[in-house]
């Protein structure tokens, strides 16, 4: 998953965003409101946003994407507690609300769930014939065999995956698996699009000329 | 304070029982002293009166000596009693006639007229033929003098009766204000202890609170405590404030600490790890020490409290490494309270039974205000379960004795009960630790 982690403590930032990378995600990591602007319009599968930033509030900054029809499942982290703090934070468009302090393994499995929730329901284990692919334990199974796949691969699929029914193009894959600033080799998406299809049969992964990939609804 | 203090009752008291006696002595002697002047006064009248009554009843007496001197009735002069007497001296000195309880002797040696104390008798001396002391004209037997006397002894009965009547009159009338004033005393201390108990009652950070006075008087100390009050309340607020604030301030951190441990947990060669996990379960630990202060300071706010189901509370609680049931025989199952803090109270608690080695913990509702939790942990022995327990109701958070320290998951269990209105019991068990945690007052969960 491409993530936007949105968190001004250096030491927490850094601790997240290295543990989510280590989980397979790309992290977009903004300390302020302001550094998000160079985020807009980039395809984010997950938001993680603190309430208190130096510039300004999380939860108003969310609000305004929401007004604006942004739908990306968001995860509110803040150290404000109180049951109305976490029913304004629901309110204003959080996904899920975290209080920190909070282990980075809890942050992860949260994030699963929302992106879950936000694609195709709550279940984890989605299946196509049978391919099955468990989003939780990042595992892939065709006849019930285990299919070893990279990181990579899994960040592709992943991608892909939460987006089933809907055509992803080459250089939002490319943003979603890759982040912001990677620099890769043009075909890259289409090596690692190639590599799924040998692993877990062509028929996953269709081509829409002119537009990107889809994978169809489960 | 060294002994027992003054009190403003006995020592009014004792200050009027001394004016008083004071004041009526002043009272009595002025009146015994003016009494006594008026009875002489009116007794040396009363000789003078009688002198002249005498003097026109002797004109025919004769100017013979009076040895022995006819009976009186028989010149017409009047009969003394005990205590009155009459001579009738010549111009010469010599006693011409007196009356039976005079002495045979004239009271004095060379005839004088006026007032006079000859031994024991008060003499008026009048001469005949003179202008009478009362102001008539000359009197017959001119030349002669005529005493009247009076016994000191029937002077000093008639003082003494008068003294005696004045000194009872005032000590009594002393005695009555002296029992009056007390009781006034009295009554008006009484609303102030009245205030006393009220102000004890009184939020101790509420000015707004504090009992209004009941005297003009109790208006300066009124208005002095509830600027008092009113400071505390400030103060209170203001390290409130900021000892949530740190509380809060130190999540992230610890977050941080957290995150930062975990990655190098999974970056660190495997002998490494084992280090790295301790790092972190201190650091989980620090967390509940920060949750449980921050639930401390928020069990003094305000509650917000609601029906909540036990289970669905509990199941949000972290419980690594313990088992934990709900009474599955419970038909309601939800308890009335402030889901913030119980979760608070709970999850210091069952920190507790694991950190004390307990595997397995059992919730049961006592009622819709009370919950029991059982651990089957070592427990502790009586004699600490007690000093425990004497801890939480004596609200010793820092108690001297080793022995009587509930840690501060008890303690914020048990300040979470007292919001509510409750507490927090330490049943006696045979096995296991306990915990009654009450969170209303007692009578409302009567079952």
């Amino acid at each position: 998953m491409r993530l936007l982690l949105l968190e001004d403590d250096e030491i927490l930032g850094e601790g997240l965003r290295d543990w989510l990378r280590a989980e397979g995600h790309v992290v977009d990591w903004c300390r302020t409101l302001g550094a998000t602007e160079a985020q807009r319009g980039e395809p984010h599968d997950a938001l993680v946003v603190d309430w208190n930033l130096p510039d300004g509030s999380g939860l108003d900054w969310l609000r305004a994407r929401r007004r604006r029809g942004d739908t990306t499942p968001a995860v509110i982290i803040t150290a404000r507690d109180r049951l109305d703090e976490r029913v304004l934070g629901l309110d204003s468009g959080g996904d899920d609300y975290l209080v920190k302090p909070f282990a980075p393994e809890e942050l992860a499995a949260r994030l699963r769930a929302v992106t879950r929730r936000a694609a195709a329901g709550s279940a984890s284990r989605l299946r196509w014939g049978d391919l099955e692919i468990d989003l939780a334990a990042h595992a892939a199974t065709v006849g019930g065999r285990a299919v070893e796949l990279t990181a990579r691969e899994w960040a592709v699929l992943e991608a892909l995956v939460l987006r089933a029914g809907r055509v992803v193009g080459k250089p939002d894959l490319e943003k979603l698996v890759l982040g912001f600033e990677a620099e890769l080799a043009s075909n890259a998406i289409e090596v690692h699009v190639s590599a799924l299809r040998r692993k877990l049969g062509r028929a996953l992964i269709e081509t829409v000329r002119g537009l990107g990939y889809r994978v169809p609804a489960p | 304070m060294n002994g027992p203090l003054p009190s403003i009752r006995s020592r009014l008291g004792g200050a009027l029982l001394l004016w008083s006696l004071l004041g009526s002595t002043a009272i009595a002697v002025a009146v015994t002293l003016a009494a006594r002047h008026e009875v002489d006064e009116l007794l040396d009248e009363t000789l003078g009166s009688a002198a002249v009554a005498l003097a026109a009843l002797l004109p025919a007496v004769t100017d013979a000596p009076a040895v022995a001197p006819p009976p009186l009735a028989a010149v017409g002069a009047p009969a003394d009693g005990p205590g009155f007497a009459w001579q009738l001296v010549a111009d010469d000195g010599r006693l011409l006639l007196r009356s039976a309880a005079a002495p045979d002797r004239p009271w004095r040696a060379t005839p004088q007229a006026g007032f006079a104390v000859v031994g024991t008798w008060r003499v008026l001396g009048v001469t005949l033929g003179a202008p009478d002391p009362a102001g008539g004209g000359a009197s017959a037997g001119a030349g002669r003098t005529l005493y009247v006397a009076q016994t000191l002894v029937e002077r000093s009965e008639a003082r003494a009766e008068v003294t005696l009547a004045a000194l009872l009159g005032t000590f009594a009338v002393a005695l009555l204000g002296l029992l009056a004033l007390r009781g006034a005393v009295r009554s008006e201390l009484e609303p102030l202890q009245t205030w006393s108990a009220r102000l004890a009652t009184s939020e101790p950070e509420n000015a707004a609170s504090l009992a209004p006075p009941t005297r003009a008087e109790l208006v300066p100390m009124h208005r002095a405590l509830s600027a008092l009050t009113l400071r505390l309340e400030q103060r209170v607020a203001r390290e409130r404030a900021w000892s949530a604030h740190a509380a809060h301030a130190l999540r992230t951190p610890l977050a941080g600490i957290d995150a930062q441990l975990a990655v190098a947990g999974r970056e660190a060669p495997p002998e490494l790890r084992p280090r790295l996990e301790r790092a972190r379960a201190a650091a989980a630990r620090l967390r509940s020490v920060v949750d449980a202060l921050i639930g401390l300071f928020r069990s003094e706010g305000e509650l917000q409290r609601g029906r909540h189901e036990l289970a669905a509370l509990v199941q949000r609680l972290p419980v690594a490494g313990l088992e934990v049931e709900v009474d599955p025989d419970d038909s309601d199952g939800t308890i009335e309270a402030d889901a913030d803090l119980l979760s608070a109270a709970l999850a210091n608690l069952l920190d507790n039974a694991t950190r004390h080695g307990a595997r397995r913990v059992r919730l049961r509702r006592l009622g819709p205000h009370r919950l029991r939790i059982d651990d089957d942990g070592p427990g502790v022995d009586p004699a600490r379960r007690e000093a425990m327990q004497r801890a939480l109701d004596e609200q010793e958070l820092d108690a001297p004795h080793e022995q009587a320290r509930t840690g501060l998951g008890l303690m914020l269990a048990d300040r979470v009960a007292r919001a509510h209105g409750g507490r927090v019991v330490l049943p006696v068990v045979t096995a296991g630790f306990a915990v009654d945690l009450q969170l209303a007052p007692e009578r409302a969960d009567a079952i």
